[in-house]
């Protein structure tokens, strides 16, 4: 028994051990990573080699602010299509998006420079008031937006996001598909990337700050 | 050493007494969860893994309770690129097998909650299966 035990006990050490030194080479590569890293293709983000700069449109903020092309410039900002009647996927990814602004508000500076926008498709149902209280909830920094149906189709057109709104008068649960995708628009107000579901906050998080240092490094 | 086989013994029979248990309850369900909402909305959506302990299929045909006005089962599905919900009238359970509900998966749409759940709560639901059966299930409020 005490044989048995003492093999086991080194093997598990052994296995700590190994653990140990594979998390601090991860640590290791990762802090490399931020300024030696290419960002390849992969399932998780689609990022444009040739960023489309975007054409003006006019939305409306949920404080009632006029949310345009011009609000998209000077900062990184997290588009994502969906309305409030959205109980499934809307709350998951702003839960995500919620997420990965924290991770990257703790691990970088200049946060604020960073926009979250959540865009509501169904524009009969959501006023500036419900876009307010709802967005609020996930993060009192992200910003809700929604507008006439003419100008929504045009900021989607331009993205390729997809959504559909089977507004049926009278009823009152009339279903709304929308495109899963979050979109990625640089400062410059050109549509840089997308990320497509599963969506999740540390990939998120991690490539954002990997790709806008590249965008820095570029820059200078 | 009499002892050690007797744990031995134990150890190999303890699967099939908890599987003769569950046998006798048909459908049993694990992990179930109501997303909280944002204040002031009416829509919520509850989560699970049912599992269909029986060697036949169990079909699940409604759901309601007592803290919402109506409980339905859906499933999003992305059409063309585009996420959206679809009823579903009924879900069939595989004999032997889990079926999970899950973010944006099958989920258990529930409309104009009768006070405000916050996360911590409980709220009841009753799954309704063909055949009559009747599974009480108490869903956890998450964030």
């Amino acid at each position: 028994m005490k044989q048995i035990s003492l093999k086991f006990s080194l093997m598990m050490t052994t296995v700590a051990l190994a653990a140990m030194l594979a998390g601090v080479w991860l640590a290791a590569s990762d802090r490399e990573g931020v300024s030696r890293a290419v960002l390849l293709p992969d399932r998780a983000m689609t990022l444009f080699a040739d960023p489309k700069p975007l054409t003006d449109f006019a939305l409306t903020d949920h404080q009632n602010r006029v949310f345009d092309l011009a609000s998209l410039k000077g900062k990184w900002s997290f588009l994502f299509f969906g309305y409030t009647h959205c109980p499934d996927v809307c709350p998951a990814t702003l839960a995500v998006l919620a997420r990965a602004r924290d991770n990257i508000a703790k691990n970088t500076v200049g946060a604020e420079a960073i926009e979250f926008v959540f865009i509501s498709v169904d524009p009969n149902r959501d006023s500036a008031g419900k876009l307010k209280q709802y967005v609020d909830y996930f993060d009192t920094n992200f910003l809700g937006v929604t507008g006439g149906n003419a100008q929504i189709a045009d900021l989607a057109g331009q993205l390729g996001a997809a959504y559909q709104v089977a507004f049926t008068p009278g009823i009152e649960n009339y279903p709304v598909y929308h495109s899963m995708s979050v979109f990625l628009v640089d400062p410059q107000a050109r549509y840089h990337a997308m990320f497509t579901p599963p969506l999740d906050a540390e990939t998120i998080s991690r490539r954002f700050m990997v790709l806008r240092e590249l965008e820095r490094a570029k820059a200078t | 050493m009499r002892w050690r086989h007797l744990v031995l013994v134990g150890l190999i029979l303890a699967p099939t007494v908890i599987a003769a248990a569950s046998e006798a309850a048909g459908v049993s369900v694990r992990d179930a969860w109501v997303r909280e909402s944002p204040p002031g909305m009416t829509m919520m959506a509850g989560y699970m893994e049912l599992r269909n302990n029986t060697s036949r299929p169990q079909v699940l045909v409604a759901a309601s309770s007592p803290g919402f006005e109506a409980v339905t089962i859906h499933r999003t599905i992305v059409k063309g690129g585009a996420a959206g919900m679809e009823h579903s009238p009924q879900i069939e359970l595989t004999p032997n097998a889990s079926l999970i509900f899950a973010p944006g998966g099958h989920h258990l749409m529930l409309m104009n909650p009768k006070r405000t759940l916050r996360a911590g709560d409980r709220v009841d639901i009753n799954l309704e299966f063909r055949g009559g059966l009747v599974l009480p299930v108490a869903f956890e409020v998450r964030k």
